[in-house]
């Protein structure tokens, strides 16, 4: 092993830990009294009316040809499923509040994602601020547009392991679209929530950001996504822009 | 008659079916790595004792995913690495590492001159600043292989990572502390 590593392996013996705790006594107690261990709220809620809904939506969508091609195209290649949900939990609103991880250059989001990162070349858009983060597996790479205290446009990529499930509530709309970048939905109505496994295959999730309607498109391994009190046209030629 | 000692794999085929003694054993087997990965990801001892006893019983409801065959080590210690990120954003706080006071830098052989012990305390103290001012990913990896001494697959799993990323990683963070220690050596 090389002088370096020896070095780090040595400092590493050194290191002032805590005491070890007595885990085994408390994780005992714990199990003993039953406690399991608290998971997302949305998740437990919804997941009996989430699957009701979702096998009624997809009879109703199989009986149009095109729906069919376009759905059995996600479920089997893309893996996405979307559920809706009777409601979601309240998301915060300013970026300093959304836990999109380190304030970055684009170069160094380049160099520290997993995937080739790409970025909206449209005429009109401002300077967004740019931040990374770890996990998800490969990173996430976040553009911000509009004031820290009322971003107006959020813009994220991350790499999703193919297994994509969206819930969204009762009234958003859902369209599947395609673009030069990849294939998704258009949300518009309501706030959606984004469960995926990540480039490792763990399970994660994102709460919805900042309005109601949002483009989630996924291609060649990573997903988009877009959410901007916009339509869907423009939300479409942001995508399309993406180099 | 006493009975032989249970092996790892049995003591979860028992966990498995609900037995908490059992599993018991895995927890008391695996309690200081488990805390130390914990520490070295949140930086705080409180956080890394939530994140690690959270872990565990996540785990053993978590028991019937766990392949047979498999090894447990990094399954057990990608719970507790998620356990201990999550806590670390939400301090929003950096890791900073520090040194036991009354390290001996030099393990084994004759006792060292005090000015021997103290060129390598310098030493260690230079190489822990530059680890912890590593980017939060790279110092990750180095925190896993290196002072964790755990192997670069064990690695991958803990960090939910490819292992091409692991040694991508490492090799950016190894030439990065290289870099630091050039200038602080200057």
């Amino acid at each position: 092993m090389p002088e370096l590593e020896r070095a780090l392996v040595t400092l590493g013996q050194n290191l002032d830990y805590p005491a070890t705790p007595n885990l085994s006594g408390a994780v005992a107690r714990q199990l003993a009294e039953g406690h399991r261990p608290s998971r997302p709220l949305l998740r437990r809620r919804s997941l009996v009316v989430a699957l009701a809904i979702l096998a009624v939506a997809a009879g109703a969508a199989m009986a149009v040809p095109q729906a069919r091609s376009t759905i059995l195209e996600w479920f089997g290649v893309g893996g996405v499923t979307i559920r809706y949900v009777e409601e979601l939990p309240e998301v915060p609103k300013a970026s300093s509040e959304l836990d999109l991880g380190d304030r970055v250059s684009l170069a160094e989001a380049r160099r520290r994602a997993d995937y080739d990162v790409l970025f909206p070349e449209l005429e009109g858009l401002d300077r967004p601020r740019i931040y990374f983060r770890d996990p998800p597996a490969g990173g996430m790479v976040s553009y911000v547009y509009g004031s820290e205290a009322a971003p107006k446009l959020l813009i994220q990529q991350f790499a999703a392991g193919g297994v994509l499930k969206k819930l969204v509530a009762g009234a958003t709309e859902v369209d599947f679209v395609s673009t030069r970048t990849g294939s998704g939905v258009w949300l518009r109505g309501q706030p959606h929530d984004l469960f995926f496994l990540d480039a490792s295959g763990e399970d994660q999730y994102q709460a919805g950001r900042l309005v109601g309607n949002a483009l989630v498109i996924e291609g060649r391994g990573v997903t988009y996504r877009i959410e901007a009190d916009i339509e869907r046209g423009e939300a479409l030629r942001i995508a399309e822009s993406l180099r | 008659m006493v009975g032989r000692p249970l092996s790892e794999a049995e003591l979860v085929e028992r966990a498995k079916h609900g037995d908490q003694d059992a599993y018991g054993e895995l927890v008391h087997a695996y309690q200081g790595i488990a805390f130390r990965t914990a520490y070295l990801l949140t930086g705080n001892g409180a956080d890394a004792e939530d994140a690690a006893q959270d872990a565990f019983v996540k785990a053993f409801y978590a028991l019937s995913r766990f392949r047979a065959g498999a090894e447990l080590r990094p399954w057990l210690l990608q719970i507790v690495a998620n356990e201990a990120r999550n806590r670390r954003r939400s301090a929003g706080r950096r890791v900073n590492l520090a040194l036991r006071v009354e390290a001996d830098p030099l393990s084994g052989g004759a006792a060292p001159s005090p000015e021997v012990n103290l060129l390598a305390g310098e030493r260690q103290s230079a190489l822990l600043a530059a680890v912890n001012a590593l980017p939060e990913e790279q110092q990750q990896v180095v925190a896993c292989r290196y002072l964790l001494e755990l192997t670069e697959e064990e690695t991958a799993v803990t960090l939910g990572l490819r292992r091409g990323t692991v040694k991508s990683r490492l090799s950016r963070g190894l030439a990065r502390l290289r870099e630091q220690l050039e200038v602080s050596d200057a």
